[in-house]
This record gives structure tokens, sequence and C-alpha cells, in this order.
């Protein structure tokens, strides 16, 4: 990179931040394993713009929960993050803050949804007596409005708040727990939400009920959401922007409407033509080809996808495509942007 | 030929402090599968959609009602006769993660049934070998690739293809496929579904498949029967892609208005409405319709009696007052 | 035949022989993983080495020496002598194979009884579980060590296979108890149940779908009931209920402790303190080879990536 484009960068970096709430340049994972480190996250930058839900879309192994552990600093061994600055609110950089600090800030203004809200709770003790664990870890000095205010959030997700406080996590159904997970996010007023598969184990009804609720709450408190997850499906429903990782890097990323309705990048394509859906030719859906990425892949030194890609050629299997602008702020990264599938 | 005749189940739940409650899970169901034919089971979890299959391979006893494998009623058959006949009927687990013996390599697990099918046939080693290889093939999986490894080094739609080709070791006529793609990565699931398309199509084997993405339904069954169960009572049936255009049972509207939509592809049904209240199983059988309590177009009488199964425009419905409307989304 | 996903590459299909040795293979690399386990294995084969040719290295009537009565550690006495004048390393070297034999009977007995029964107690769940159960409570319930010393009164335990027995039947109902706990929830899981439903035998599922998986515990309860067997019977020799008809550490436990006073006179004192040194040392190679057990049996983490 020369040195005009880095000031160019640094510039518009500038621009941005103020309309970002969280900013991630640059950051690298890896994880160490004994036949060497696999590049877990590679080089990914990720804006999320303030009172926006960005969907981030990949199958399982290709290090999305990784990504959004690194962006709160939270990445547990044999990972390690190698380089990278997550800006908040265009400030605090969350990789250099001090451990005691960053425990602060993830809980009052970062909340995170775990994918399994089941396993995040403690199933020993009533989720009120979890609540007010929660407050005392935060030196909340009001319990007493702090329980109020979850009680509030409970009921807005249209639960039976007394009976839900009083209950521990098994007496309550994926549902519920997922709610409560929500719940949990949100009662000391974080305005960054992590949602890592909040939605997977539930069946379409509380699938679509939880998705209204988050998207309601999102726009009552003007909220800040990242949703993870590997059903494009929902995604495609809830978020206004879209981040296609695939194998530790952001592949495509742009404004959902225009993602999926012209795709760029072939695993995008791929993507949407594997899911059944409920309108047009089914005999049009087709497989992905190929497994998930694993540890071999992230090895790889060529486009990560070329081995299940149907329109590679040579060159794919030596360079890595970067991420480019294809339309305003449509980006991917493929050098055979355009090519047919059927070549 | 499947055929399940006003088919019921009670469960038992331990109260805590009180009697013993009983739960109606299944609700007078009848249904036929034709051989080579298939039937979709619509409906969320705890609708008693599992139970109906788990009765059908065996697993659990009805309350009343029977079930007729092949011209032959499950219940009145001896232990030995039935366990044969039940075999028939293959079901595949929801979560493949729990299928599979993680102890065992895929060699393993094959030829633990194929040995059996083998003394049953007089066959030797070698028509083992020949069929394993045969059905690993067939459910697209590399034998020699995957032969040897454990469980966990599979993903899970690897491990449910495995799964399909151990049911198939014991020639089932029909599969039950029982939420097969819902632990399954949104990319390999549509693999799966088309493998259970060419089962059917190509080696005759009828399915049950037993979901709550109607749009896998359709994928699997635009052609055949699609069956909307609500608290084990069925709700509304009609030909696939009729039931997904004209619905008219509110709670299959409801279903259908919860498939996400596709930004940029899809544009959302005019009348599409979200339900947000909870699926509980109700304190006390209720005596109006089973949906009452959550559906938004009740009206006095829904809550007094019970709507039956009724055949109208082509499908049949349980609900008073049926009124179609375009829930399902539409391609731009 | 097309398939729905065709596979890529389809070779000539030529299976490798599946081999029993495989099991022993990934077994030896787990061993060798680790330094301690390595040691651990190393302390456990020179033990059974010492139980199974130790007889044969000496004359059935050791030497006597008179003029070396509770003589110091030195070359020609590695772990000194006793009150005959005796090698120490001598009667810890002949003595081992009664003490093991007997410990690994034990332990056999112990994981055989509490295996099978727990097994299909867990598994055939109802009457006999409930016959079963009783059973177990009943062993767990009456104090084994003093049933031991009752029972040695009335029996003669000069052979180590009688030893074993009497410490199998009255150290199986834990076993048994963690082993139907463990088969209850397993026989709830999805493997088993697809079992059943491809009409595979009961016995095939408890033997070959559930066993694999409870493996690992059985192998390690295994390894520490020889230790437990171990200290049973030693302690059985040094109280001295059981008549002395061979020679043993938990003899020599007695001898030392009760004759020649090792408490008091410290000449006698590598007396007392080399059979504890053999236990010791047992103790700790099957404490470090335990680590191993899991590994050998779990297919998870015997992987090598």
């Amino acid at each position: 990179m020369s040195d005009t484009s880095t000031v160019n960068t640094e510039n518009t970096f500038k621009d941005q931040e103020q309309k970002m709430a969280i900013s991630a340049r640059n950051i690298n994972v890896v994880y160490a394993t004994p036949t060497g480190d696999i590049p877990a996250v590679r080089n990914v930058d990720i804006d999320l713009p303030k009172g926006s839900i960005t969907g981030i879309i990949g199958e399982s192994g290709s290090g999305k929960s990784t990504l959004i552990m690194a962006i709160m600093n939270a990445v547990t061994k044999p990972g390690k993050i190698t380089s990278g600055s997550v800006l908040l609110n265009g400030e605090n950089d969350m990789l250099k803050l001090s451990s005691e600090k960053q425990r602060k800030i993830r809980g009052k203004e970062i909340g995170f949804v775990f994918q399994a809200a089941q396993n995040s709770l403690n199933p020993l003790r009533r989720i009120g007596q979890q609540i007010l664990d929660l407050g005392r870890a935060h030196e909340v000095n009001d319990l007493r409005k702090l329980i109020n205010y979850a009680k509030k959030l409970l009921i807005r997700l249209g639960l039976d708040a007394d009976r839900v406080l009083a209950s521990y996590q098994h007496e309550l159904s994926g549902g519920m727990r997922q709610r409560v997970g929500i719940m949990f996010s949100l009662v000391l007023n974080a305005n960054i939400v992590f949602l890592d598969e909040s939605t997977t184990a539930l069946d379409m009804l509380s699938q679509a009920s939880v998705l209204e609720i988050i998207r309601e709450l999102q726009r009552e408190k003007n909220l800040t959401i990242a949703f993870v997850s590997h059903d494009i499906g929902v995604i495609a429903d809830l978020s206004e922007r879209i981040e296609i990782f695939y194998a530790g890097e952001i592949v495509e990323e742009g404004k959902t409407s225009e993602v999926l309705a012209c795709p760029k990048h072939p695993y995008t394509k791929g993507l949407i033509k594997a899911i059944p859906k409920i309108s047009g030719d089914i005999d049009a859906a087709e497989p992905l080809k190929g497994s998930s990425p694993d540890y071999r892949t992230f090895k790889q030194k060529g486009c990560l996808f070329y081995d299940r890609c149907p329109i590679r050629t040579d060159s794919c299997r030596d360079s890595r495509p970067e991420l480019n602008i294809t339309n305003r702020d449509h980006k991917v990264a493929c050098f055979r942007v355009g090519a047919n599938d059927r070549d | 030929m499947i055929e399940i005749k006003n088919l019921q189940k009670f469960f038992q739940i331990k109260a805590k402090f009180s009697n013993h409650k009983t739960v109606h899970a299944v609700r007078n169901v009848n249904l036929t599968i034709p051989s080579g034919g298939a039937l979709c089971l619509i409906g969320e979890s705890g609708c008693g959609k599992t139970t109906i299959g788990r009765m059908l391979c065996g697993m659990e006893n009805p309350s009343s009602g029977s079930i007729i494998i092949d011209g032959q009623d499950i219940s009145k058959l001896k232990r030995g006769a039935r366990a044969k006949l039940l075999q028939k009927v293959q079901l595949i687990h929801q979560d493949p993660y729990q299928a599979l013996n993680p102890t065992h390599t895929i060699e393993q697990m094959m030829k633990a049934t194929l040995k059996k099918m083998a003394k049953q046939k007089k066959k030797d080693a070698d028509w083992i070998r020949q069929r394993m290889d045969e059905l690993l093939k067939l459910v697209g999986l590399d034998p020699e690739t995957i032969l040897f490894k454990y469980p966990h080094m599979l993903s899970g739609g690897q491990r449910q293809r495995v799964i399909i080709a151990r049911a198939l070791t014991v020639e089932p006529e029909m599969l039950i496929a029982d939420e097969v793609v819902s632990m399954i990565d949104v990319s390999l699931r549509l693999g799966i579904l088309k493998l259970l398309r060419y089962l059917r199509e190509r080696h005759n084997i009828s399915i049950l498949f037993i979901t709550h993405d109607i749009a896998s339904a359709r994928y699997l069954g635009n052609d055949t029967e699609l069956y909307v169960v609500y608290k084990g009572m069925v709700i509304e049936r009609g030909r696939t892609e009729l039931v997904i255009r004209r619905p008219q049972h509110p709670y299959t509207q409801a279903l259908l208005s919860a498939m996400p939509i596709l930004k940029g592809i899809e544009k959302p049904g005019k009348d599409r409405f979200v339900i947000t209240s909870q699926f509980r199983q109700s304190e006390e059988e209720p005596h109006g319709c089973l949906f009452a309590d959550r559906c938004p177009f009740k009206q006095s009488i829904c809550d007094e009696k019970r709507p039956e199964l009724i055949h109208s425009d082509d499908a049949y419905h349980a609900c008073f007052f049926p009124k179609v409307r375009q829930v399902a989304a539409e391609s731009i | 035949m097309t398939t729905p996903d065709t596979v890529k590459s389809v070779h000539t299909f030529t299976p490798k022989p599946y081999n029993g040795s495989s099991f022993w293979k990934a077994a030896w690399r787990s061993i060798t993983r680790k330094t301690s386990r390595i040691i651990g294995f190393a302390i456990i084969v020179l033990f059974t080495l010492m139980a199974i040719f130790g007889p044969y290295l000496y004359s059935s009537h050791l030497p006597i020496n008179t003029n070396a009565i509770y003589a110091p550690i030195s070359w020609k006495y590695p772990l000194g002598t006793d009150f005959e004048g005796t090698s120490n390393l001598a009667l810890i070297i002949t003595g081992a194979r009664y003490v093991l034999l007997a410990a690994a009977l034990g332990a056999l007995f112990t994981v055989i009884f509490g295996t099978v029964l727990g097994l299909i107690a867990g598994y055939f769940v109802g009457w006999s579980d409930s016959i079963i159960m009783r059973i177990t409570d009943f062993f767990l319930t009456i104090p084994s060590f003093p049933l031991l010393v009752v029972l040695s009164t009335v029996w003669n335990f000069g052979h180590p296979l009688a030893m074993g027995f009497i410490l199998g039947i009255t150290s199986w109902g834990g076993m048994a108890r963690a082993v139907r706990s463990q088969t209850l929830s397993l026989r709830e899981r999805g493997f088993v149940e697809a079992a059943r439903g491809l009409g595979l035998s009961p016995f095939h599922i408890l033997f070959r779908e559930i066993l694999p998986n409870v493996s690992s515990y059985i192998g390690m309860n295994l390894l520490t009931s020889i230790t437990g067997c171990i200290y049973a019977e030693v302690g059985l020799f040094f109280l001295g209920v059981v008549p002395f008809h061979v020679n043993n550490w938990g003899v020599m436990l007695n001898m030392a402790v009760f004759s020649a006073g090792a408490m008091s006179s410290p000449e006698a004192l590598p007396y007392l303190l080399s059979p504890l040194l053999a236990l010791l040392l047992l103790t700790l190679g099957i404490v470090l080879f335990l680590d191993a057990v899991d590994e050998m049996f779990n297919p998870r983490l015997r992987e090598d990536v």
C-alpha cells in the first residue's frame, strides 16, 4: 500500500468514526494448534453504524463467533488476537483497554446473547438472583431499580416477568430462555448488542416473534445490533446491512436488499440458491457444493472458496482476492465477478 | 402402504404438587401414505408431530387407534412379527449429533446391521462390503474417505447422510424424517432434502416429512399432501402448493407469516401477521378451538365449540371462520 | 446410476481391513504422548514383571544371614534386611505376586460384577433394576473392611483367587451404581434408540453400543480399584487377622511394626519402609497412568489434530 492511500483511508476513517458504534480494523485472530497456527479471522474490517442492524452470515466453523469475541476482546485460548483495533463510539480502543475497564464496558455498553442461551444462564440460581449478581458485578447502586427495569423488559418481551424472575433456567422453554438472554444483554442499558445464532434453536413461530421483538426494541432504543447466524433467511429478514463471512474473511458486504438481489460472490449466490423458498420454482434450488470450511481451508494460499467455487480459474488457487468496491458500498472479494456459473 | 386410523396418544405428566396431568398429544389423526408417496406434517415443537412419527415406527405405543402397515395392524401382531414389520419404517433422527455412537467408526455402524441382513439373506462378507459401498455412494458419501472415520470427524450434513445410509441397510419402505435438517447449517440443508427426494423418486421409498419449516416441506413434496398439526390435531390439510397459496386456517397463516422474508428477492404477503404469544400447553382441556387462545381472528363461538376438520375448496380445515389470506412471501 | 450429489471421485473401492490392532496402536500413542504417562506405564510394567518372574529369581526359601540382622542399606542389601537377615528387596520382589494378583483379581471382579449388573439394571429398567439395585444397596451398606475381617477368620486366604474374590464381592456396589446411572442416561440417547429401531439385539445394544461409551470410566475404575484392593489386603495382613501363609508386603509391615519394633528402633526402619515404598511407587505409577486411560477409550481425544 502506498503512503497516499494510507492517508486517504485514514481520513475517511476519521469522517466515519463519529457515526460508527463499533469500527474494527484489520482484526487478525489465530488459533494455536499442535500443527501450527490457524488464522481463524484474517484482516477483517467491520463497521457497525449507530442504530442499525448488521447481519453476519457464516457457516459453522467459519470463524464468525471468533470475530465477535475478538471485537469484544474476549477471545479465549488457544485463540489469540494478533493485530487490530476496535474503536467504540469513535474512541476507546477495546483491544488496548485494561481488562477491568473492558469488563465494565462489556455488559454496560455492549450486550451479548449467546447462541445457546441455556448454557449462559447459571442452572443453580434463579433468574432474579442472576440479575442481582450482574448488577453487583457492575456496581449498580440501585438494585431495586435494576430489577424493575428487568421486569419491564421481560414484559416487553412477552413474558410473565414475576414468574420468570423466580424461575431456574430449566423451568423455561427454549424460546423463553432466548428472550431472557436478550433481557440480560439489555438490562444494563447496553446500546450495542451482539446476537450469536440467537434464533437457531427455535422453531418458526418463536423465531418470528423473537425477530419481531428485536426489531421493535432496536427501533425504540436506537440500538446497534450485530446479528450472527448461518441462516441467511433470518439475516435477510432482519438486517439492513449484511456481511458474508467465509473461512475467516469477509467475502461480500453491502446493503441487504442489494446483496440479495444481485449477489456478486459465488458463495453468496450459492447460499441464496441453497435455501428452499416459499415462492418461485422449487427446482431452481441447488445445494451448495462441498463441505463447510475446516482447518485446511484456513491454511489455503489462494481464494478460500476455491474448492467449492463453480467459476474458479487456476489463478484463483494461487492468489487471494481482496475486498473491492463494486457498486457504492457493495464490496466483494472475487476475481471473477460477473463470470457466468455455466462457464 | 401405511395407514393411520383414529390415532390418539395421551401422556401422563408428573405435576409438582398436584395430581398427574394428562396431555392429549395426538388427537384422532388419520392419514395414508401410499408406497413411494410422501406426506408432510407441519407444526411447531410440542404440537405432537414427533409423537406421531414415533408411534409409526413403534417407539411409542398409541393410546388408541390403529397403525396399518401393508394391510397388517401392528398392534395385533406378535412381538417378533411386529418387530419385523416395523423395520420397514425407519426413523431418521432430528439430531445427527446424538444418533451416531461416538465410539464407533462409520464402518462398524454400517456393518452391525448389514451383518444381520446378510445372515437373513444368506450372503457373505463380500455382499456386506458391496452393499456398504453402494449405500454410502447412494447418499453422496465417498466410502473410501468416510468408512474409517468417527462421527465427531464429520459435519452435521455428513452425519445425517450416514444416518440415512444406515437406515437404508435394513431396506425400509418408508423413512420418517423428523426435523432432519433443523440442526444442520442452512447451506447444507438442501443437499439432504434433495437426497430424500431422490430416494423417493428413484427408489420408491415413501417419506413422512416432519418439520416446522414450510419451505422445506414444499421442496420435498410439492406434489403431495401437507398436514398442519396443532396440539395433536390436524387443523388443515391439502395439497402443499394449495395450502401455501390459499391457507384457510389462521394457524397455518401464522406459520406461513413466520417465514423470514428474503429482502431484495421476496416481498411479504399483503395479509402477513406475526403472533408473539408463546405456545402453551393449556392447564385444562379447552372446550373450544385449540388455537383460540392465540388466534387474532377469534370470535366468541371459538371458545365454546371445537371446529372439526371439514372439506372445503379442495382442502380440509378446522375453523369456523376460514378465510384465505395472502400471507406467504412472494418473489419480486 | 446417478446420485443426487455425485461423489466427485469414484475410485475402485478397496477397503482396508479393519484390524483390531488399531486400538492398541492408538493406546500406545496416547501413552507415549506425555512423559508422566510413560513413567506411570513403566512402573506398572515393572511391578507386573516382578509379580510374574519375581518368585523365580530366588529360591523358595530366601537365604537367612544371621550376621546381617537389620543390616543397613548397602550394595548387597539395597533395602536393608529383616529380623533374620533376609534381603528386604528379595522379600518385596517375591511378595509382589500374591499382592498384585489378588489385587488385580479383586479389581477385575469388581469391574465385571459392577459393569454387567449396572448395565443390565440401567438398560432394562423395571423389576430387574429394582432387584439388582436392592442387592447393590445391601452390599453398599455392609461396611466392607469389618466384613473382610470377619470373613478372614472363616476362610483360608492362602490363594490369591480367594482373596481377590472376597475383595471384589465387597466393592462392586459403587461401580454398579455408577454404571447404572450412566447407562440410564445413555439409553435415552439417539444412537441407542436408533439401534433399537434398526432391530439390533439387546445384547448388541448393551455390549456394543452402550459399553464402549462407559469404557473409559470402567478402565479408570479398574486401575483405581487395584490400588483400593492392595490397600485392603495389605491392611488385612498388617492387622494380622489373616493367617500368614505367604510372604507378602502386608506381612512385612506387620512384622516390622509388631515384632521388630520399627516404630522405636531406627535400625529396623528399612524393614518398615521398604514395603511402604513399594506401595507408594505402585500407586504413583497407577495415578500417572490413569491420565492416559480416558484418551485411550475416547476416539475424540485420541485424534492427532
